[in-house]
């Protein structure tokens, strides 16, 4: 019970950390990114596609929601080098995510396109629309508008799924911690510090998301 | 490759491989659902905090605000070593288990917590009124009116999460916790191919999750009424 915070120790390691979060940033994003369009993809086989695809879909998002994020990075990381295929960690963190958040983004979009009247798409082909059309007018707005606050929660639980990174040695935020951890020893107040920098970066990013949902989509999310 | 990994099979599945992988399954699944449960409790204490209106119970509910917002936008992993290390400051010398289960239920108290006040806001003022008009005192109405119309929509979310919250928990085997996962990586040391090793996991896992999963959907639709219960806001 002798312990003193020393949070000026790692007060010099602040510009590294937040380098990290860079890092961290760039992992959600993209793996965001890539799971929105693959999700998207697999949402509309698996509602209007053809039915083996459609199992098929289906079998790939209850397998990737049904199992741990980690475990499907080591099997990328550790288990594919056995038929000689190697990835960096960067790239295997980059692929396990892409490929956990499409499982659960597809969910997240299918619920979306359901909720679609059919009116709308019956005024949307009266009015001469092709499909392209209809998806870009009619569909599109109304899923994003619709699956907002779902879609803001997954790309936050993303952020935090970005920790899980730094254990195959990719330097990004908490891999920094690590990093630092075993030079000052202070560990407490660097795993608190990274905790805070994460319900900042958060905190930005909901309040982030929410702006564009009202400004590009008119979804009635609150911003706080 | 694959004749090896199939020629690898028999060894892997000797009868103390498999019971190492089963006691390990047993730890994840009860290190969910311990921490649901103290999460269920601690849940309801929290939300009740942040629902009532009265002035003695402002800081409370500001704490319970902050203590909600915040836990949910931590990684596991850091509160996990927070706690790690912070009973090693303190001075208190427990299991790798024990600091597993407090930063379970931890952090599942924050998530089930905001499930457990989106039940309790969805049933309506009116209901309150029509109890509080006959006289019921505020532990009545809340027993007997609002629980029992809170509670089918509570309960599926929260089953949900128990079943989210078994894949969480896999990031437990980096304090050292022998789960499902640090199974799988005592395995490889000894010598296993990683692909068979976690694939082996990962289809344990599935084997745990899916039917839990399959089960949660049914609640909801059985209870029904579960587009209510989900919190309308982002996190």
């Amino acid at each position: 019970m002798h312990y003193v915070l020393h949070y000026g120790q790692i007060a010099p390691y602040l510009p590294y950390l937040i380098g990290g979060m860079a890092i961290s940033l760039a992992l959600s994003v993209l793996s965001f990114i890539g799971g929105m369009v693959l999700g998207l993809f697999f949402a509309v086989i698996r509602n209007e596609g053809h039915p083996i695809l459609s199992r098929l879909v289906r079998i790939y998002v209850a397998f990737f929601t049904n199992t741990p994020q980690l475990v499907q990075i080591y099997v990328i990381y550790f288990g594919l080098p056995d038929f000689g295929i190697l990835f960096s960690p960067f790239a295997a963190v980059l692929i396990g995510m892409t490929l956990n958040a499409a499982a659960y983004l597809t969910e997240i979009l299918r619920a979306g396109l359901g909720t679609v009247h059919a009116q709308e798409l019956d005024a949307a082909e009266t009015l001469g629309m092709n499909r392209l059309q209809t998806l870009r007018h009619v569909t599109l707005p109304h899923l994003f508008r619709v699956a907002m606050p779902a879609l803001t929660n997954q790309y936050i639980l993303m952020t935090l799924g970005t920790s899980m990174a730094s254990i195959f040695g990719v330097e990004e935020l908490t891999g920094r911690a690590f990093n630092i951890n075993s030079t000052t020893f202070r560990s407490i107040e660097i795993f608190t510090t990274v905790a805070v920098l994460y319900v900042v970066v958060t905190f930005i990013a909901t309040i982030l998301l929410a702006l564009v949902g009202r400004w590009a989509f008119r979804a009635r999310v609150p911003v706080l | 490759m694959l004749s090896f990994l199939i020629a690898e099979i028999p060894r892997l599945f000797t009868i103390y491989n498999v019971i190492l992988l089963l006691k390990a399954a047993l730890t994840t699944l009860s290190l969910s659902a311990v921490g649901c449960v103290i999460g269920l409790f601690f849940g309801f204490l929290l939300s009740i905090a942040r629902l009532s209106h009265r002035p003695i119970f402002w800081p409370l509910k500001a704490l319970a605000l902050i203590y909600v917002e915040i836990l949910r936008r931590v990684p596991f992993l850091i509160t996990l070593m927070i706690f790690f290390f912070g009973a090693q400051v303190l001075g208190f010398n427990i299991s790798a288990l024990a600091i597993a289960f407090i930063s379970t239920s931890v952090i599942s108290t924050a998530f089930v917590a905001e499930i457990v006040r989106a039940g309790l806001r969805a049933v309506k003022p009116s209901q309150m009124e029509a109890a509080a008009v006959m006289n019921f005192s505020a532990w009545h109405s809340f027993w007997h009116v609002r629980l029992p119309q809170a509670w089918p929509l509570i309960l599926p979310p929260v089953f949900g999460y128990f079943v989210l919250f078994i894949k969480d928990t896999a990031l437990a085997s980096q304090v050292g916790v022998l789960e499902l996962t640090q199974a799988g990586k005592i395995l490889n040391t000894k010598g296993f191919s990683a692909s068979l090793v976690y694939g082996a996991v990962l289809i344990l896992y599935f084997i745990i999750s899916y039917p839990l999963a399959r089960f949660g959907a049914y609640l909801e639709r059985r209870l029904g009424a579960s587009r209510h219960s989900r919190p309308r806001r982002a996190i």
